[in-house]
């Protein structure tokens, strides 16, 4: 069965981003002006305002911790309906900790996920060309 | 331009029929909403001559109700926007008044919010959504589609730092639902919520369940901004504006990864500066309920309880009546109905008008009150207002 859920869109700022996950790596736009990551990325950076912006690949081994969640009992969009519940989480990157990243946590019981958690990135094929930047917790 | 303090008021305000299914368009409750705030005020239709409202693609257009009304302005506006619009098209009113622009302007919100276009969505094509959100290929493919799970991960966290917790959400429903048992036309009217019922009830997305979500609801509301000097002309007590403030902070519209700050701390000390009031001399507030949470961050920021005594603030009862911050006295967005915010903004006008004196419903002797709007953690206005 065909992936039912939304898929990524890649567009003319962002798709360094979703092109690297479709190898199972981590791109983050980056602003040569004032230093910092931009994310999500954009066509100028959020901070400064700099249009100098560059891409740093941070590789496929991504560690993170849980800086916030929510669980969702109630698909809020389609595909997700069987999939309940489900985990929303911000990480906080270990080796860019200003970057702070949504997605599910997955194979993780609701009374398990907790703020400070360690979570490992992970990528999900979820159709023959694209890949979905998913954590797990480590164990 | 000068100070601004004291020298407009609020003179009009007024509403449609509130339903779960108007069979009527957003134009005719509009029309409804802005006739009732004209009597109210008891002008002419033609006296105004700026019109505006705030929408999500749901409403009618300014010059819409202005044509129906036989009215032709000088001026119409209509902005994309939701909690914290109310405000900063007032203070646009303002600003235009005080240019010589425009004498009388009238803002209103119409929606059919339930039977027509839901904030809570469905239905929607997830590629526009993804495109129309900013940031949102980063979160639509998550499952993360609704304000519910976007609030909730800013109220998860900010619940872990300060040690509120979900019963203190609990008592920020229970108030508001108290309150709505002395409004007859509030939606929860006669359906009262008790701690134990709150605590029983399972969570929609963690940390809320169905009570700490605001409603859903087919209306409209119509307020009228005047200079302080027209305003003695009125029929109506006129409530002015002390302060109003309005201020953007976090980057993006949806897409939040510093959940250490919210617009409305910044927008509280502008607010109070400019009314030369403090939080303590505040009697009668309207605190922005989309969720229950969003209240007791806005009591943090605007300084009615510090950081980590906001639980304890609302346990206490001081968001009841009797309390020492009577807030949403109608029944608020969580129990009275949903026009993001600008029921809460009539509420509180006829509150310092002491229009419900004499009833159980009047907070008593209050003289200033403090009406809060919240876009999101990104996006605040308030406003000080007196009798």
């Amino acid at each position: 069965m065909s992936y039912q859920r939304p898929i990524p869109l890649k567009n003319h700022d962002n798709h360094p981003y979703w092109d690297a996950a479709d190898c199972h790596e981590l791109s983050l736009q980056k602003c040569e002006c004032c230093g910092e990551y931009a994310h999500p990325p954009g066509p100028s950076c959020a901070k400064c305002g700099s249009t100098e912006l560059s891409w740093e690949n941070l590789g496929s081994d991504i560690k993170g911790t849980v800086y916030s969640y929510v669980v969702s009992y109630r698909p809020f969009l389609p595909g997700f309906q069987d999939e309940i519940p489900h985990i929303i989480a911000i990480i906080e990157l270990e080796k860019a900790p200003s970057v702070r990243i949504i997605g599910n946590i997955l194979e993780c019981r609701p009374e398990a996920v907790n703020i400070g958690m360690p979570v490992q990135m992970v990528w999900v094929d979820i159709t023959e060309d694209r890949a979905l930047p998913q954590w797990k917790a480590v164990l | 331009m000068g100070n601004i303090s004291n020298r407009y008021a609020i003179v009009g305000v007024g509403e449609s029929e509130r339903s779960k299914n108007s069979g009527r368009s957003p134009l005719h409750l509009a029309l409804d909403a802005a006739r009732a705030a004209i009597a109210d005020a008891g002008i002419s239709a033609k006296e105004i001559d700026g019109f505006m409202s705030y929408h999500e693609n749901d409403s009618c257009t300014s010059h819409q109700l202005a044509t129906y009304l036989g009215v032709r302005p000088k001026y119409v506006k209509d902005i994309t926007g939701g909690g914290s619009s109310t405000e900063m098209l007032i203070a646009d009113a303002i600003g235009l008044i005080e240019a010589g622009m425009l004498n009388t302007v009238l803002i209103y919100r119409s929606m059919n919010g339930r039977s027509g276009v839901r904030m809570g969505g469905g239905g929607w094509d997830m590629n526009l959504l993804q495109n129309a959100i900013d940031g949102g290929s980063f979160i639509i493919p998550y499952g993360a589609g609704g304000p519910g799970q976007w609030f909730g991960l800013f109220a998860t966290r900010h619940m872990h730092e300060t040690g509120i917790t979900k019963e203190h959400l609990g008592h920020v429903c229970v108030s508001f639902y108290e309150h709505a048992q002395r409004n007859p036309k509030a939606f929860f009217n006669g359906k009262p919520l008790t701690m134990e019922e709150y605590l029983n009830t399972p969570d929609l997305v963690y940390p809320f369940n169905k009570h700490d979500f605001c409603l859903e609801s087919d209306e409209a509301n119509a307020i009228i901004v005047t200079s302080a000097e027209r305003a003695k002309d009125c029929k109506s007590r006129p409530v002015y504006i002390m302060g109003i403030s309005g201020r953007q902070c976090h980057p993006h519209t949806h897409y939040w990864s510093d959940l250490s700050q919210v617009a409305s701390d910044y927008v509280a000390p502008e607010v109070f500066k400019m009314a030369g009031v403090k939080p303590e001399d505040i009697q009668v507030a309207s605190i922005y309920d989309c969720y229950s949470w969003v209240v007791l961050r806005q009591l943090e920021a605007y300084g009615f309880a510090p950081r980590g005594e906001v639980g304890d603030f609302v346990a206490d009862g001081h968001l009841k009546m009797g309390g020492r911050l009577p807030s949403n006295t109608a029944g608020g967005m969580l129990s009275e109905g949903y026009t993001h915010g600008m029921n809460n903004v009539l509420e509180i006008v006829r509150q310092i008008r002491h229009e419900y004196q004499g009833t159980d419903r009047q907070v008593e002797n209050c003289e200033i009150g403090i009406c809060t709007g919240w876009a999101g953690p990104d996006m605040a206005g308030a406003m000080i207002l007196k009798n």
